[in-house]
């Protein structure tokens, strides 16, 4: 039985007429200990047969190891969107609730064809000297984890300096303790500066450019950068 | 399963000139855009990095005539969809300060400068912070605004809610559903809220209701492991895995401070429902002093102000 229905499909097929290059999507799944792979299978099925611009493969991180290890994918369910040239923007989880808007915009992003993000944000993804791996924790229920969610993937896309990971914190419960998410969505770039909320471009790149700067130590807060000036 | 297909906006970087510009992207602000566009006036809604303000945060709505029970979050999306159906125009951008400009208004976006010669102030509230010692600190960490998002972190556990309101009483419904024990605590001896809820979260078999009682502070480690109350009986520490509040709403206006004048509690002072201080400005839904806020209150504002700026082009 499919997941998306008729309304789904028929306002999703709308949507991807925005397309105008292929979107490479790559699916990794599995058999075993992973109770959401198959609904995420199943979704991605489902997309797959409404563009031809959108070119999904599906692959077994135990049987395409070696591809599996070039993706970087430590996890399942991931969904990796791209223009088939890399691997930056990663969503670890079942795309549904909020995070299937997420994924649907991460698709337009690649392959409409309109640049999403603002000046300021692209003058500072190309001044970057620095590598920014961004994971952002997010629920299927919280509506304003896509705007932060779709943020990172931007940054990620645009930029071969940045890594997004968009992580269900439902589905990955030790990830989540690991990172102390109790609220979403919450964002952590390079490990030690994190956000709570949904930043703009602007409060993301003004704290980033702030944070980076100061390097810090320990955990901080990106928005103390934008209280403290 | 539920997929939401509504794709997240961008910024833009293009400054421009128009005829009305709508800030805010809640019920009010949706139903000004989508009047907006059926007036075929030359508008752009520029939508927070909340979509759907605070009604899209909300579990159920089950007071919104016509409509049985619907999620906040479907129901904005249908909104915006409708909107946008008939042309309405969003970008996704904070709207950081307002400032009149001879006959227009100047508006500064994070990225972008708008020219108009009407804005209609729809910008909402956020949910009002009680300052305790604790809460900014534990925020993330158990102290939560929102249990639409942050309900699946507190399965099994015991958590307290504070607040007396409708969106207490229904927020503490939807995650009694998930805890394994809830504490709601109310500074008054009897609710705010509607009666039918005051009465569902009475009969819920995992919540109890402490009257007369207030919250000092929060209290943790890593993240939240205590509260410290004020009960008639004296200061109480009780154990609570999160904490989340509904202490009432701060009105989102602080870029039109030198716009349109504002009430003592922040609000935007309205005559004549949707009119304010300034003859080509409007406000709508919460970020008004009208007393009712409801969706059904905040999207009639919308669409009123959107006829009082067609009225005025005309």
């Amino acid at each position: 039985m499919g997941i998306l229905s008729d309304s789904d499909a028929a306002e999703v097929t709308k949507i991807f007429g925005a397309l105008v290059r292929d979107v490479h999507v790559k699916v990794y799944t599995q058999k075993l200990e992973c109770p959401t792979c198959t609904d995420t299978e199943t979704i991605l099925r489902e997309l797959d047969g409404l563009s031809e611009r959108l070119k999904v493969s599906f692959l077994n991180p135990q049987t395409d190891s070696e591809d599996a290890r070039k993706d970087g994918v430590e996890r399942v369910p991931a969904i990796i969107v791209s223009d088939g040239t890399h691997c930056r923007v990663k969503f670890y989880g079942t795309p549904s609730g909020y995070e299937f808007s997420s994924l649907l915009t991460t698709i337009i992003d690649t392959g409409g064809s309109e640049e999403p993000l603002t000046e300021g944000t692209i003058q500072f993804l190309k001044d970057l000297d620095t590598d920014l791996e961004m994971q952002v924790f997010v629920t299927p229920t919280c509506p304003h984890c896509p705007a932060a969610a779709v943020l990172a993937s931007r940054m990620a896309r645009y930029s071969s300096r940045v890594r997004s990971e968009v992580i269900e914190a439902n589905e990955f419960p030790e990830l989540s303790r690991k990172f102390k998410v109790q609220g979403v969505p919450r964002t952590i770039v390079n490990g030690v500066f994190y956000a709570e909320g949904s930043l703009s471009e602007t409060m993301m790149t003004d704290a980033l450019k702030k944070g980076l700067a100061d390097d810090p130590s320990i955990e901080t807060n990106l928005l103390d950068y934008l209280r403290h000036n | 399963m539920d997929l939401k297909t509504g794709l997240v906006g961008s910024g833009s970087s293009v400054s421009r000139e128009l005829d009305l510009v709508i800030a805010g992207g809640g019920p009010a602000a949706l139903a000004a855009a989508l009047y907006a566009a059926r007036y075929d006036i030359d508008h752009i809604v520029l939508e927070s990095y909340q979509p759907g303000g605070q009604a899209a945060l909300t579990a159920v709505i089950e007071n919104y005539p016509g409509i049985k029970s619907i999620t906040g979050g479907d129901i904005v999306a249908a909104m915006k969809e409708q909107a946008e159906s008939w042309g309405a125009v969003f970008e996704m951008a904070s709207v950081l300060s307002a400032e009149p400009l001879k006959d227009m208004i100047q508006i500064k976006a994070d990225s972008s400068t708008y020219m108009t010669r009407n804005l209609i102030i729809a910008t909402g509230a956020a949910p009002a912070k009680l300052g305790v010692p604790g809460e900014d600190k534990y925020y993330g960490r158990g102290v939560s605004y929102c249990a639409t998002c942050d309900a699946p972190f507190f399965r099994n556990a015991r958590v307290l809610v504070v607040g007396g309101g409708d969106s207490a009483v229904k927020e503490a419904l939807h995650l009694s559903e998930f805890v394994s024990e809830l504490v709601l605590i109310h500074r008054r001896d009897k609710f705010r809220a509607e009666p039918y809820l005051a009465k569902k979260l009475l009969s819920c078999g995992n919540c109890t209701v402490l009257w007369n009682t207030t919250l000092k502070e929060i209290k943790g480690d890593e993240s939240v492991e205590s509260a410290v109350l004020n009960t008639p009986e004296g200061e109480k520490e009780m154990k609570f895995d999160g904490v989340f509040m509904y202490v009432g709403r701060k009105p989102a206006t602080e870029p039109f401070a030198n716009l349109v004048e504002l009430n003592d509690n922040g609000t935007v002072r309205t005559h004549n429902i949707v009119h304010t201080s300034r003859e080509n400005v409007f406000a709508a839904g919460d970020v008004t002093d009208n007393d009712l806020r409801q969706i059904v209150t905040a999207v009639s504002d919308g669409a009123r102000a959107a006829s009082a700026v067609f009225d005025k082009l005309q």
